[in-house]
């Protein structure tokens, strides 16, 4: 549920009720008020009763009280409290029962006491306050009609820095070196937002790009001592004394050397393309390419007793050559490497796609995890980068790439989309 | 042929030169640029090991000031750096050739090698050792004066390795040279072995002599 609804919802419960409560306590101020209005003048009716009856010594007629109907009972009681209350008024022209407000007084004529009751229509003020509440009623429909659409339009436009920052946030990306973009506003807690949003992302920005950098350059450092060790090593060999075994340890450094001078190489090339440093773009056919590399990789190939199909259609793309030939290289040297002797390879390129199919073991990889960093077979002696550079070169020319298993083929395709 | 290399890494600094020195060829070398510059103005090398992050300062300077000396040398610049632009930096500004540490020290001998030799064109076309000659622009090959057919790889492993005559040359170093560093060939040495058995027969045939000792397992010399 959205915020302006849950706030809505809330302040329309509220309003309603605080209104409702109104309402009743409003009818029951102006009901007492009137009720008061009417006692006050039947207090002043039964005055005049008890004048009139001084004056003339006698009860007056029905006649001589306008619209209020007096009636007098003989009674015994000494004294009759002077009692208001609610009662049926008879209108003696419309024949028809209103409301009405009664009061009882005691008169004494000729030593003879009478109950008087005096019984007065409330017909006027009941209609005064059904206008009342008719009014009532529909100012607060009207309230409340505004308050809805003042909510829905007003409150819309205050979250709208809001939705702004929540938009920039969902299309953060921290490999993107654009910053965040947040528009002008002059709500206190959305600035603060914004400051915060923006400190934030400029923190996550850099803290990335220091780790990138240290990457860089710890790579970059490492290729001396690498280049130390390689050097005592080929000077090393050169001692004709040393014995075959000692020569075999040799090989084993040499092998972890190279393997280690490698995966610098990957973590460096890995930093340039996510850094964007490639742009040597250019238009490339891909079919030229992917020829020359099957012919480099023929001799690989062919002793493993490999064969290779290919279909290849004239494919132009618009890409660094170096990234390009890298991709081809680690899929055609997975392709080989994870192959089994006698296997088949079968490479088919068209306008919209290139697919590169190997036989291997006969079970699917895990196509989730595969274009992880350090994601390798068991057997394998590559770096486990391999496929991570693949990916990032086909996500850096927004390329499509999948993998998937159809016995016995494990299949990489790239769309150019 | 006279050598000066600049590198401020002692120990490979030594290998290079513990490598390079042989009969024919006098190594000197130092470790920073101000000593480069000096020994640059005063004294004439056919070829000079450049590494570019020297600790007072770049060696693209030293570039800049044989260029504008007008001086010959050949330069070959060794860096950590895997990277397009100094590549292209070092190369516009008069290099011959640019090598990524970590190398092997028989692929420098060799672009080394290759330097002079074009430095040299001048004065011959033609690389003589023992029975063999080389037409280096025709890529032709001559044993006894008979002509023998290479393959482009077996050409070029054979101009390896009279580049590193009489020195173990790793496996490693020949499958790097063979293929580049592009393709990851951790288990391809068995190619080698076919490209070497080749010419090694190849030359055997021609010249009735094995010119390849193969050293237990680790690599091979050419003599």
């Amino acid at each position: 549920m959205k915020l302006s609804a849950q706030y809505s919802k809330v302040n329309l419960i509220i309003t309603i009720s605080v209104l409702f409560i109104a309402g009743i306590i409003y009818y029951g101020t102006i009901d007492y008020i009137a009720n008061n209005q009417l006692d006050r003048n039947l207090d002043e009716e039964i005055g005049e009763v008890a004048d009139y009856v001084k004056i003339n010594q006698r009860l007056p007629k029905q006649i001589d009280f306008d619209e209020d109907q007096t009636s007098f009972t003989k009674t015994d009681q000494k004294a009759i409290a002077k009692v208001f209350f609610d009662t049926v008024y008879r209108n003696p022209r419309e024949k028809k029962p209103e409301s009405g407000r009664a009061v009882t007084g005691l008169i004494t004529l000729s030593g003879v006491n009478y109950k008087v009751i005096v019984i007065e229509s409330k017909e006027a003020t009941e209609y005064l306050i059904q206008l009342i509440t008719l009014i009532t009623l529909v100012l607060t429909a009207l309230l409340l009609l505004i308050l809805v659409i003042a909510n829905r339009y007003i409150l819309n436009g205050l979250w709208k820095p809001f939705y702004h920052i929540l938009q920039q946030l969902k299309a953060f990306n921290i490999a993107d070196a654009t910053s965040i973009e947040l528009s002008e506003t002059k709500v206190d807690e959305f600035k603060e937002l914004n400051d915060a949003v923006l400190s934030m992302s400029s923190r996550v920005n850099s803290d990335y790009q220091n780790l990138k950098t240290f990457t860089e350059n710890a790579s970059h450092e490492m290729m001396t001592p690498i280049s130390v060790i390689t050097s005592k090593l080929d000077t090393l060999i050169q001692d004709e004394t040393l014995k075959f075994e000692q020569f075999n340890q040799i090989n084993d450094i040499y092998a972890a050397t190279n393997r280690l001078s490698r995966l610098n190489q990957s973590l460096l090339l890995l930093v340039k393309i996510e850094n964007d440093l490639i742009q040597d773009s250019a238009n490339l056919n891909l079919k030229d390419i992917i020829t020359e590399k099957l012919h480099q990789f023929q001799e690989l190939t062919q002793s493993k007793h490999i064969g290779v199909t290919h279909t290849l259609d004239d494919m132009e793309i618009t890409a660094s050559k170096y990234l390009i030939e890298i991709l081809i290289n680690n899929l055609f040297s997975n392709a080989i490497k994870h192959n089994i002797p006698y296997g088949t390879i079968r490479i088919l390129l068209n306008d919209n796609k290139l697919i590169i199919q190997n036989t291997g073991e006969n079970e699917s990889l895990n196509e989730k995890e595969i274009f992880e960093r350090f994601q390798k077979g068991k057997t394998s002696e590559g770096t486990g980068l391999g496929l991570t550079i693949v990916k990032n070169i086909c996500s850096q020319y927004n390329f499509r790439l999948n993998y998937y298993f159809e016995k016995p083929l494990h299949s990489f395709q790239i769309d150019f989309v | 042929m006279k050598l000066l290399i600049i590198e401020d890494e002692q120990g490979l600094r030594e290998s290079i030169e513990r490598y390079f020195t042989e009969e024919g060829i006098i190594c000197e070398s130092c470790d920073n640029l101000q000593t480069a510059i000096n020994k640059t103005r005063l004294y004439q090398y056919d070829c000079i090991l450049l590494d570019i992050g020297l600790a007072d300062g770049e060696g693209f300077t030293l570039l800049s000031h044989l260029q504008s000396t007008g001086n010959n040398e050949g330069v070959l610049i060794i860096s950590a750096r895997n990277s397009l632009d100094d590549k292209l930096k070092g190369l516009n500004l008069g290099a011959d050739d640019y090598l990524t540490k970590p190398f092997h020290l028989a692929e420098l001998k060799a672009r080394v090698a290759a330097i002079f030799r074009r430095k040299a064109f001048n004065t011959s076309n033609i690389l003589n050792y023992e029975e063999i000659s080389i037409n280096l622009p025709a890529r032709e090959v001559q044993v006894n004066e008979m002509p023998i057919i290479l393959t482009r790889k077996e050409y070029d492993m054979l101009l390896y390795f009279i580049a590193n005559k009489g020195k173990v040359i790793s496996k490693n170093a020949i499958a790097e040279h063979l293929w580049g560093d592009e393709i990851d060939l951790a288990d391809s040495f068995d190619f080698i072995y076919t490209h070497i058995k080749n010419i090694r027969k190849k030359l055997m045939d021609a010249a009735h002599k094995d010119y390849i000792k193969s050293v237990y397992g680790v690599g091979y010399k050419f003599l």
